[in-house]
């Protein structure tokens, strides 16, 4: 018999809700001051880094919310406006713009499949679903219960199908899917419980992974037929719950389909229930259709307001994705000894997503206005290595595989032509395509499939990939309209140090950078050209250019 | 259902642990500060390893530990090894002239018989369930020595077919300690400098990226930008020695003295590489799962190892490296005396043999022994942890000692019940 067990980090949470809720003083103020006000309270007399300038946050703005950098003439733009509230209106812009919900879905993307394969109607899915501003409980139900006959939904099915997939002769993965369902939609990595208690974390026990596991073990993976245009998961009944024993132990244990720390599902009883939908024919053979779905049970009680955890989960991972780091690290291990950097304020942002229905567009407005997400990433002087889960610093984050491949196309020049298709008139040799670009990015900086990427990680193969990869090297080629060829142009050694400077690094050059380059430049006089590459290839390679900060 | 743990549990640990240790391992004492002729000299000094897989099982029968004029003795006969006493295979001519460097292990009894569990299994060391994927030797021995003073990749695969950057043998340790593939003997992708580069032009533009790191990080933390610094000078050094690894460029008599095949050509290579400074290069040889006609096959296949193996150990101990480098052939078992139906041998765990030569193991010795058939080993035999125990004890680690830190979870580098065979050992 299994009872809710009140824990005490979930009654202290509930205390907290309630007290903020009461709180009418603090309810008031719009929640980018509260924001900030509870990190610089944490972070007490420690020095915080000076606001960011204009370009670097302009950078870092594009990024986060076009997956892109700005050209060198928006930046020019954005550098020369004087008005006191340029920074909210880029920012309304950016988020208002269609690269938003794309954007988005990459992000989500790379965090709910981590690198494993690629799959086109997933990712329309995910696309439509931000481009509409879908509620996050929402498309959470939608895919952890996907609607396999709906064109428009069952392409959220694929992160179900895709972990359910056979490899080779192993078993079907269920462990696998109940351990990423918990990681990524609750932020609890169950993975150890599968057969016996969490030995490090109380929290965590055997009936919390079993309750996740017998619901999609219950599961079977189906080929495309008929109704199912796509592969889709077939529910068997359940009308009996599972039963386990700890290894370690022996001591048994039996759960329906069940919450993580949360609620069971009750389970529908054959002697007094109707529990076929459409009863099973024997003369045809043809199974049954139950009338009781645990997965959609599940999904409804998972992916709600009164499960606590989903909301502090999504509010860590997108504090996460625009600050560098969660108020719980690591993002999937949230329990009770393992406490938030700030508590409070993760409690706050869960408490506000769940009243605004779980809008993400909103959450991430109001993180992108605060001081904390518009700082510089410049270390405040005299501070060597500040915490980072002060937040007194903007952390530099990784960029992904596809933002560096577009960005490294927009400032060598080759957007329109490599992902237009425009102006190849006169190129001689192959002609390259967006996917070249995309895969050859992919190959080389994208982590190894199932492999969160969660930091900056530079590798042999990166820089292999850099040095001597043709596509990076044709993009430096001087061709038609392209950088090489902007600034093979240009005379005055300062206005090619603005030019490259604003197209790559999003920034005018200081005196020094531009003085540096006009000595570069004169020593390379006789091999002017093929030295501006060699120059922007430099730059290219930077760091500068290959964190977003 | 399965009652093991999977093995990408802790992952999120090993994250943590790769995103504390990497800068220390990468900066080490020696990065870039010393002359050329003392890396040289200290590189000489350091301890390097062969692995030699014979994936899918050689037969030790046709090979190690032959039993001629036995119920499954099969058709070959011995022959005398530079070792009193110590008898191959007619199969290995070569490899008995080296008989009084190598050390012979007959009496390894395993526990997997099948190839899908049981080569990684045995590459892993087959530690008690610990609920995580144990590194491969190699992954294991990056991660504990890291790379020589020559900053080439620590570990280093030449295999057939396919190559690139190969993490799965690295298990929790993550990603960084996987290994770096050279398919058919080839390089990697990009890694060859650039046709439309000089070398100038090359270090000119590197150096000029360098400047603009060293002015980006000035007032950041240092973290990234010296983990890219270090993985840029990986690069330059590995594209410096890409002599290395040319296969079309090895000359035609010591081509004949390896052989002209794929593994004469591959341990060449391997060879090569261990001059230059690598840590640990791994060889793979593919198709030893003999289940029919094993002797027509092993009449083929053993000599072609045969003929690569004791050059390569001829070489080494001609440069001296052999000194320091350990060298070790095997399997993921071997295979059984039964002859089956189709005149094969199929997987046979319980009773097989290991070669080791070189750094810290005894030179001449034949350790354990089976019975007069070659059914089972005498006394008791040694599984794969007490393996890895001697592996380590020759390089100096010792196993006993030294752990892991995954994530703050100390764990063992080997079974933590078994011990190193000491009669194998100097």
């Amino acid at each position: 018999m299994q009872l809710l067990r009140p824990s005490a980090t979930l009654t202290r949470w509930l205390l907290l809700a309630a007290l903020m809720a009461s709180h009418g003083a603090f309810a008031a103020e719009p929640l980018q001051l509260q924001v900030d006000k509870l990190i610089v309270a944490k972070a007490a007399k420690q020095p915080f880094a000076a606001p960011a300038d204009d370009a670097e946050f302009l950078r870092r703005a594009w990024f986060d919310f076009n997956g892109g950098i700005p050209s060198a003439e928006e930046t020019k733009k954005f550098l020369a406006d004087k008005t006191a509230d340029k920074r909210a209106k880029l920012i309304e812009q950016l988020v208002a713009a269609p690269r938003f919900a794309e954007q988005m879905a990459e992000a989500f993307n790379i965090q709910l499949m981590e690198r494993n394969g690629s799959n086109d109607e997933w990712r329309s899915y995910l696309t439509e679903s931000f481009r509409a501003n879908k509620p996050w409980d929402q498309m959470t139900r939608e895919i952890l219960s996907p609607d396999f006959k709906d064109e428009k939904l069952r392409g959220a099915g694929w992160f179900m199908t895709r972990r359910l997939d056979k490899v080779g002769q192993q078993d079907t993965d269920y462990p696998g899917l109940t351990r990423d369902a918990g990681r990524l939609f609750m932020g609890v990595d169950l993975q150890c419980c599968q057969c016996h208690k969490h030995l490090t974390v109380k929290d965590y026990k055997q009936v919390d992974f079993n309750g996740l596991f017998v619901t999609f073990q219950n599961t079977k993976l189906q080929a495309a037929s008929g109704d199912y245009k796509t592969a889709w998961v077939q529910e068997a009944m359940m009308t009996n719950k599972y039963e386990f024993v700890s290894v370690l132990s022996n001591v048994k244990g039996a759960t329906g389909p069940r919450v993580p720390l949360g609620v069971e599902v009750p389970l529908p009883d054959p002697a007094k229930d109707e529990i076929w939908l459409v009863p099973p024919d024997p003369k045809t053979r043809k199974p049954g259709v139950p009338k009781f779905s645990p997965l959609k049970e599940l999904a409804a009680r998972l992916a709600s307001p009164e499960n606590p955890l989903f909301a502090r989960n999504i509010a860590n991972r997108v504090w996460w994705q625009l600050m560098g780091r969660g108020f719980v690290e690591p993002l999937d291990l949230n329990h009770s000894d393992n406490p938030a950097s700030h508590p409070e304020l993760l409690d706050l942002l869960a408490k506000e997503l769940t009243d605004h229905k779980f809008d993400l567009r909103w959450l991430i407005r109001e993180l992108a206005l605060t001081q904390t997400y518009q700082r510089a990433s410049l270390l405040p002087v005299g501070a060597k290595s500040p915490p980072e889960e002060l937040f007194t610093v903007a952390k530099e984050r990784p960029l992904s595989a596809e933002q560096l491949a577009r960005a490294f196309l927009a400032a060598t020049g080759e957007q329109e032509r490599v992902v237009g298709g425009k102006a190849w008139e006169g190129v001689e040799g192959k002609k390259h395509t967006q996917k070249d670009f995309e895969k050859a990015f992919l190959a080389a900086f994208a982590n190894a499939a199932k492999e969160p990427e969660l930091n900056v990680n530079p590798t042999l193969r990166a820089a292999l990939f850099l040095r001597n990869n043709d596509l990076v090297l044709w993009s430096l080629q001087r061709r038609k309209g392209n950088l090489l060829d902007r600034v093979a142009a240009l005379t005055d050694a300062g206005k090619v140090a603005d030019e490259l400077y604003l197209a790559i690094l999003s920034r005018p050059p200081v005196a020094e950078e531009k003085a540096e380059l006009e000595k570069y430049l004169t020593k390379h006089a006789a091999t002017r050209e093929k030295a501006l590459g060699h120059y922007a290839w430099a730059m290219l390679s930077s760091m500068e250019f290959f964190t977003n900060h | 259902m399965n009652p093991l743990c999977k093995p990408w549990e802790h992952a999120t640990s090993r994250r943590q642990f790769l995103g504390a240790s990497a800068g220390a391992l990468a900066f080490g004492a020696l990065g870039g500060m010393i002359s050329p002729q003392a890396a040289e000299a200290m590189r000489k000094q350091e301890k390097q390893v062969l692995f030699v897989w014979l994936d899918g099982g050689m037969s030790q029968l046709e090979s190690w530990d032959p039993k001629p004029n036995t119920e499954f003795g099969g058709p070959f006969r011995t022959i005398k090894t530079s070792v009193p006493g110590t008898h191959f295979s007619e199969l290995m001519p070569q490899c008995a002239k080296q008989a009084h460097r190598l050390c012979v292990v007959r009496n390894i009894a395993t526990k997997d018989n099948a190839h899908s569990s049981g080569v990684a299994r045995i590459q892993r060391g087959d530690p008690k369930n610990r609920g995580v994927a144990y590194p491969f030797f190699g992954s294991s021995i990056a991660k504990l020595m890291g790379p020589t003073a020559s900053k080439l990749p620590a570990y280093v695969w030449v295999k057939p077919g396919s190559g690139g950057f190969k993490a799965e043998d690295a298990g929790f340790l993550g990603p960084k300690y996987g290994s770096l593939a050279f398919g058919d003997g080839k390089p990697p992708e990009d890694l060859l400098r650039h046709a439309s580069l000089t070398v100038e032009e090359d270090e000119e533009r590197n150096e000029l990226r360098e400047l603009l790191n060293q002015r980006y990080t000035a007032q950041r933390r240092p973290t990234f930008t010296e983990a890219s610094s270090f993985v840029f000078d990986s690069a330059r050094e590995l594209m410096k020695r890409a002599d290395v690894f040319d296969t079309t460029k090895l000359p035609a008599k010591e081509l004949d003295r390896y052989g002209r095949t794929e593994i004469g050509q591959h341990m060449m290579v391997a060879r090569n590489m261990l001059e230059a400074g690598v840590r640990f290069v791994k060889v793979g040889s593919y198709g030893w799962d003999t289940h029919g006609d094993n002797f027509n096959a092993s009449a083929s296949l053993v000599p072609k190892f045969d003929r690569a193996f004791a050059a390569i150990i001829e070489d080494l101990a001609a440069t001296g490296l052999l000194d320091h480098t350990l060298v070790i052939a095997m399997s993921e078992f071997g295979r059984t005396p039964r002859i089956n139906g189709h005149v094969g041998r199929d997987h046979w765990p319980e009773a097989w043999s290991i070669a080791m030569a070189g750094c810290g193991v005894k030179a001449g010795a034949v350790v354990g022994a089976t019975n007069a058939l070659g059914t089972d080993v005498k006394d008791k035999g040694h599984d794969i942890g007490a393996v890895f125990h001697t592996w380590f004890k020759a390089l100096g680690i010792d196993s006993k000692k030294v752990e892991y830190d995954n994530n703050s979870q100390p764990l063992p580098l080997a079974h933590d019940d078994m011990e190193a065979i000491k009669e194998a050992l100097v």
